[in-house]
């Protein structure tokens, strides 16, 4: 009966009742989508990170993280990678050799770290081989034969491997992609020049293009303008086992693009027979064993066992190597769980105020209640049931709308058009999909009921201090 | 048999700048199946007496019983509970609930004490009908006139089978026929099954039905008929 009444009592003021709750529905539905977003964004970054870049765990010798010398090689490769194999939950294992050397091209150099993978290994444990960017080639796998190098597309254009070419193809694509005519007209005296490397590209854009123009059309410009010189080759240049400097040149089997610009900077590979014969390893060694598990929940459990087996050996995680991301992972459900509550701290006040307002509004009625015999406890549960029905009818909608739109958005995410660098620079792509897990409802859920009950407590308390005969005289 | 007794009940409002002796020294008696009207001029002290008898409001001296007991004893918390089992109101507005209809009215404390459905329903039913509005149980309050939702509270007043029925001027804000009809029903009731009514009014036809007229003046009791 209480119950019923507070639900009917709360459409006695609609306009006001449907103020609050609106109210309610915007902020729970800001917070839960940007935490969606966030969450998407997260996710993605450790997905990315974990299949392109570090893999769940990694085996190396135990001196070879802090050196980074070729001489901390673990020796009998394939007898440990067979015996690693053995271990339960591990899926694959790619061994690499990595020596730190420098990317030449005619114009520019970079230092990086060079990889000596196994194509066919590799395959099995990263999805670097899948990220290739569009029309720069493909992985070793695609036959490309010896004297090949995949590097990443950052690392591509600080090495001036990507040029800046508008053609006409480019105009017209532009054109398709709903670039103004106007913007079109400012960009075809370039047709035909090239642009060696990004900045001088950028400044022939800025020349022409007004800032509002460049900050909203500029990256799709200079997406469209880049060109891969598919004949581009470079020197690799290291120190060999015997401290002499050695090297050699590579063609580019393709470019690999993914949302870590450092990661891209970085990393080099080529294949490991190569490497192993330009600098001299002996056979049946490498300096990482990457390791694959089938659940990476046992990423912890895993290594352990693999510890046991090598205690010579340095196992470490994935969150041992990359322990920003561990931190992020673990961390955001307390972190959503503050921003929520934040949310609801801003949005309790008006449930107070609107309470407030109901206690002093229904002096008499509530005065007349208490006289026929509703005692202090029933007259309290009404309130805090009003309330409560206030937020949770706000919060349900809300949570309802946000579903909605993460659930639509997620289909083909969400693009921080301009923001692409920023982000890359960080390791995040700026093309999101928002994603929330059905918990986060639950404890939304709670956290609204609990923000209406006591939002209510301070107006109920009002309502219990009424004297009944008072009250019953107000007009 | 006495349901309510009165000995020297004072009430001294005395929080405001001049001191109020708003009942001054009053000791009566009502046996059960009185039909009493408390009369007096405006600020006569007719509400505040009946607040006290009702428990709304506590004397500040003198003493009342309830059948037999001591209202000026109980706690606070006591006393809502003792109003609700024993004594029902009937004010001069805002007598119902607005968003729940005449049938959820008259059920609403039986609810608060948890009936079982059957004998609700039956109960407001039979309230209802005894108040002339069986066929508008579900209307309501806005939808009801004056004199209509006077009857409801008188319906919902009896709900629980109290002892005895306070009513603060409930015909003031009725019209002469909806007065007339509100006080035949009171009487039917009071006649018919013996409930006690104590009223007050200002309304000289409201009186002339009375029983026994109590006057008031200055919080003195000056006159106390019962014809
Ligand atoms: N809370 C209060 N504080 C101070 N004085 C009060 C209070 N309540 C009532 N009074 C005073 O007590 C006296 C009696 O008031 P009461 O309301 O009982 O009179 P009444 O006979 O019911 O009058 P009416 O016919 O106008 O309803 C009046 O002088 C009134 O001003
Ligand atoms: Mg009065």
């Amino acid at each position: 009966m209480i119950t019923k009444t507070a639900w009917k009592n709360i459409w006695r003021n609609k306009v006001r009742s449907m103020v609050v709750i609106a109210s309610v529905t915007i902020g729970i539905f800001a917070g839960v989508f940007a935490v969606g977003v966030m969450d998407g964004a997260i996710k993605q970054r450790i997905d990315s990170a974990l299949k392109n870049e570090v893999s769940h765990i990694q085996v190396t010798h135990p001196d070879f993280r802090s050196n980074n010398d070729l001489k901390f090689y673990i020796e009998n490769s394939d007898q440990v990678t067979a015996a690693l194999m053995e271990v339960e939950g591990v899926e694959a294992i790619a061994d690499r050799k990595i020596v730190i050397g420098m990317a030449n091209t005619a114009s520019k150099s970079s230092g990086v770290r060079i990889n000596g993978v196994n194509p066919i290994d590799e395959e099995k444990v990263f999805s670097l081989y899948n990220e290739v960017y569009p029309e720069s080639g493909g992985y070793f796998s695609d036959n490309v034969g010896s004297g090949y190098a995949f590097i990443g597309v950052n690392l591509a254009k600080s090495l001036n491997i990507i040029r800046y070419i508008i053609t006409g193809e480019v105009l017209n694509s532009l054109a398709e992609n709903g670039i103004p005519d106007e913007v079109i007209q400012k960009l075809s005296p370039f047709e035909g020049k090239r642009y060696k490397n990004e900045k001088s590209f950028k400044k022939e854009m800025r020349s022409v293009l007004d800032p509002k123009e460049e900050a909203k059309y500029g990256y799709v410009i200079k997406d469209e303008a880049q060109n891969f010189s598919k004949r581009a080759r470079l020197t690799l240049t290291f120190l060999d086992s015997n401290n002499n400097q050695t090297g050699g040149r590579f063609r580019i089997a393709g470019l690999y693009d993914i949302p870590n610009s450092m990661y891209e900077n970085m990393e080099v590979f080529i294949t490991g027979d190569e490497l192993e014969k330009l600098v001299g390893f002996p056979p049946d060694v490498s300096h990482l064993l990457a390791i694959r598990i089938s659940d990476v929940d046992d990423a912890g459990l895993v290594a352990k066992k693999i510890k046991e087996i090598y205690p010579g050996l340095e196992v470490m995680t994935w969150k041992e190597l990359q322990p920003d991301l561990a931190m992020m992972s673990e961390m955001t459900a307390s972190m959503y769980g503050v921003f929520m509550v934040l949310i609801l701290a801003a949005l309790a006040f008006g449930i107070v105020n609107t309470m407030l307002m109901v206690v002093l509004e229904r002096t008499k009625e509530l005065g007349m209640l208490t006289a026929i015999g509703m005692n202090k406890k029933k007259v309290f549960r009404m309130i805090m049931t009003e309330s409560v029905f206030l937020s949770l009818t706000g919060g349900v909608v809300g949570m309802i709308v946000s579903k909605v739109i993460i659930m639509l958005t997620a289909r083909n995410g969400i693009s921080l058009a301009g923001m692409e660098e920023g982000f890359e620079e960080m390791g995040f792509s700026a093309h999101i999909y928002p994603e929330i897990g059905p918990e986060f409802f639950g404890i939304v859920t709670v956290l609204i009921i609990i923000t209406g009950i006591l939002s209510s407590v301070y107006p109920a308390l009002k309502a219990l201090k009424l004297d009944p005969a008072e009250a019953l005289r107000t007009e | 048999m006495k349901v309510l007794e009165l000995k020297d009940v004072h009430k001294i409002y005395d929080k405001t700048e001049v001191e109020v002796h708003a009942v001054n020294g009053v000791s009566i008696d009502f046996i059960e199946g009185e039909f009493a009207a408390i009369v007096g001029p405006s600020g006569s002290g007719k509400t505040t007496l009946l607040n006290m008898i009702g428990g709304l409001d506590k004397p500040s001296t003198g003493v009342i019983f309830v059948d037999g007991k001591n209202l000026t004893k109980f706690k606070s918390s006591e006393i809502i509970d003792f109003r609700m089992r024993n004594i029902g109101f009937v004010f001069q507005s805002y007598n119902l609930i607005p968003v729940l209809t005449a049938k959820e009215n008259v059920e609403f404390i039986m609810n608060l004490q948890k009936w079982p459905k059957k004998d609700r329903d039956r109960r407001t039913m039979e309230l209802l009908e005894a108040v002339g509005l069986g066929d508008r149980g579900n209307s309501r309050p806005a939808q009801l006139s004056g004199g209509q939702q006077q009857r409801v509270a008188v319906a919902r007043a009896l709900a629980t089978k109290p002892k005895f029925i306070l009513a603060d001027e409930p015909t003031a804000n009725l019209d002469s026929a909806s007065t007339y009809n509100l006080l035949d029903i009171m009487e039917k009731l009071n006649k018919e099954e013996n409930i006690t009514f104590i009223f007050s009014t200002h309304d000289a036809r409201v009186v002339k039905k009375a029983r026994r007229v109590i006057t008031l003046e200055d919080g003195k009791v000056v006159s106390d008929i019962t014809h």
